[in-house]
């Protein structure tokens, strides 16, 4: 049996429950709960990109979105604790929201026209870490200065109000 | 029907429902970490639909995804950590009383 044969059956299963959660993160009133779905969102967008050929991105996104970003996400909403009530403007929304996804469609008929189907770049996780380490050693770096200058900058922000 | 078609038009499909559904949040809630959240889920359906199309074309470099995902993850913390002073120092979470504040 070749799995292959399913990939497009998968990724729609996988694209179903993701879907379902992103309604959950938009509609759950409990905040914490809204997050904890988002952390599926991310994993199931790992799981489908990893099934569209892409294993390195999709460790990555549950390493560092979901592991790191989400949980970060999750823990600053359980501690703040807010049980305040929601306003929300349903018709605005649905509105705003059907405009966006038909003009998304639209963008997409427009660029399958430059659909040249050729093979992806390097996959395996050797490749990718041997040419981080040669070619983009330098931008490697830059990334990691500007995300250790994020990081204090969040930390000084969250600190400044502590302060006052 | 080719597989290789099938599968990017269902990913396709999957990624703008995401997205739609992530832009009907952003545009619902005046709560600020909800808005948040809704940003995240459009970031995962545009994200899915970059990577469909680059796919195609072969210009996705791996280590383009992982640059995209490591900027997406430092700028939600830049942003919860916002939001947590501005609920220390409002004691809300509402957007209307940013308007309200002149903030």
């Amino acid at each position: 049996m070749n799995i292959g044969n399913y990939t497009p059956y998968i990724i729609g299963f996988a694209g179903l429950f993701m879907i379902i959660a992103a309604i959950a993160v938009t509609r759950l009133k409990d905040l914490v709960y809204s997050s904890i779905a988002l952390s599926f969102v991310g994993i199931l967008n790992a799981a489908i990109i990893g099934l569209l050929g892409f294993p390195v991105i999709a460790a990555f996104v549950i390493t560092v979105y979901v592991g790191a970003a989400v949980m970060f996400i999750i823990l600053s909403v359980s501690m703040i604790g807010t049980t305040e009530t929601e306003t929300r403007e349903e018709f605005r929304g649905s509105f705003v929201a059907t405009l966006f996804g038909l003009g998304l469609a639209a963008s997409a008929v427009a660029v399958d026209l430059v659909k040249t189907y050729q093979k992806p770049g390097p996959h395996s996780l050797s490749t990718v870490s041997s040419i981080l380490l040669s070619r983009y050693l330098v931008v490697l770096g830059v990334l990691f200065v500007a995300l250790a200058a994020t990081l204090v900058e969040a930390i000084s922000i969250a600190r400044r109000g502590e302060r006052q | 029907m080719n597989l290789n078609l099938m599968t990017s038009e269902t990913a396709y499909g999957i990624a703008f429902i995401v997205a739609a559904i992530g832009t009907y949040g952003i545009a619902t809630s005046r709560n600020l970490v909800r808005t948040l959240l809704s940003i995240e889920v459009l970031f995962n359906g545009i994200f899915l639909a970059i990577v469909t199309f680059l796919s195609q074309i072969a210009v996705l470099d791996t280590l383009a995804g992982i640059v995209i995902v490591s900027v997406v993850s430092g700028e939600v913390i830049v942003i919860v950590a916002v939001i947590v002073s501005f609920y220390r120092a409002a004691k809300t979470l509402d957007s209307s009383s940013m308007e309200e504040e002149g903030v």
